[in-house]
């Protein structure tokens, strides 16, 4: 992945410029994604620790 | 199945509605670029246009140099090499209808099929005698192209014009979330009740979110229209000084033990906050220039941003993610709650 970046990063005035400019829209949206992937990510992160808590309050 | 959830099937249908319209529909044919851009006037010349989504191989055309809507040139020759490149030969006058030596013309291409495309200001007409004398230029152009259901084609933009419906809503999505941050704070300092506290945390999480979104997106995609990630246009200073605003209020929130305390201050400054968010975001950027649209004016957006094409994909995209910000942040308003009420469970 990150070599597959890199690659990308070398090529990227070919890249991003080639075919009408479009895979900067494909950047935007994966941006869009991978931010709201992490943010799930948080808030799993706050959900599981409420339910430690709970089952602490269990025992 | 969740429970009252309609507008929250609708926010990700309308979302997925955008994405998938606003990636299938093509882009309509323009005008890529012309070389050379200076031409010497009294001569004859022979430029090469470049065109995007074009046909020129299939169909007849026309080809002119605007100076004005009343005043154009028509091409002597028109030699196409394939659907995306064309030969036009024009015999420039060396006496120009226009004031200056040095004049801005616009490329007017009408394809029986791709219709009519405009590369404003192609080219520069240089060494101009100004004359009143306008026989070759005066001719008027009626289009007989036939229209299709696609983008427009705005010159650099190119397809990132599809970004209007992925980076723009983010924005409006975030004023409606924190504008819900804003009323909620309101409301607990009304009420005292510690859920509209929470609510009002959770709605500026999720403004928090989208703004970063939407600063991320905006970055990429000033790179490849404006040449820079940030060229410290003012929308773009002013947005990250209104999320600067915002992360203080996190700051201030954590920084009080105290529960009651820390909900009464930051209601207090969440509603300053928003105070500040408005002017910084749309009324200061139309003060001044920018690069985004809407600079030194109203609207701030609309008008030549969007063709009708355009906003049957934009409007349902900013419903959408207004929804989509909606369920972000009400979904951590309830996270905040239910912790808050198992902390306060436990520590009795």
């Amino acid at each position: 992945m990150i070599a597959l970046l890199g690659i990308a990063a070398v090529n990227d005035a070919d890249f991003f410029s080639s075919i009408g400019k479009i895979y900067v829209v494909v950047a935007v949206i994966a941006i869009i994604f991978v931010g709201i992937v992490l943010y799930l990510r948080r808030l799993d992160v706050k959900a599981t620790k409420l339910e430690e808590q709970l089952n602490n309050g269990k025992t | 199945m969740i429970k009252g959830a309609w507008w929250k099937y609708l926010g990700a249908a309308l979302v997925l509605y955008s994405l998938i319209a606003g990636m299938l529909v093509p882009l309509g044919p323009g005008i890529d670029g012309v070389s050379p851009s200076a031409l010497q006037a009294g001569k004859r010349h022979t430029i090469t246009v470049s065109g995007y989504n074009t046909h020129y191989g299939e169909g007849e055309m026309g080809a002119w140099l605007r100076l004005s809507a009343k005043y154009n040139l028509a091409a002597e020759s028109i030699v196409v090499v394939d659907n995306r490149k064309v030969q036009l030969t024009f015999d420039i006058p060396a006496k120009v209808p226009s004031p200056d030596t040095v004049t801005a013309v616009s490329l007017i291409i009408d394809h029986m099929e791709d219709g009519l495309s405009v590369l404003p200001q192609a080219i520069f007409l240089t060494k101009c005698s100004p004359s009143s004398e306008d026989a070759p230029w005066r001719l008027e152009i009626e289009s007989g192209g036939a229209e299709y259901f696609h983008f427009p084609y705005r010159g650099r933009l190119a397809e990132t014009i599809r970004n209007t419906y992925y980076h723009v809503p983010l924005w409006f999505a975030l004023m409606i979330v924190l504008a819900v941050s804003m009323v909620q704070a309101v409301k607990y300092l009304r009420t005292r009740d510690p859920l509209a506290d929470q609510k009002s945390f959770g709605y500026a999480s999720a403004g928090i979110v989208l703004g970063l979104l939407g600063i991320a997106t905006g970055a990429v995609w000033a790179k490849h229209a404006w040449g820079a990630y940030w060229s410290f246009d003012i929308k773009q200073n002013m947005t990250a000084i209104a999320l600067l605003i915002y992360f203080a209020y996190f700051i201030l929130r954590s920084s009080l033990s105290d529960r009651d305390l820390a909900a009464k201050f930051s209601a207090v400054y969440n509603i300053f906050a928003f105070a500040l968010l408005v002017p910084l975001l749309y009324i200061i950027p139309r003060m001044v220039d920018s690069l985004h649209p809407g600079a030194g004016g109203n609207p701030a957006f609309g008008g030549e941003d969007l063709d009708n094409t355009m906003r049957m994909v934009f409007y349902p995209a900013v419903i959408g993610w207004i929804l989509m910000g909606l369920w972000i942040g009400q979904l951590h308003g309830r996270i905040r709650s239910v912790t808050d009420r198992i902390s306060l469970l436990s520590s009795k």
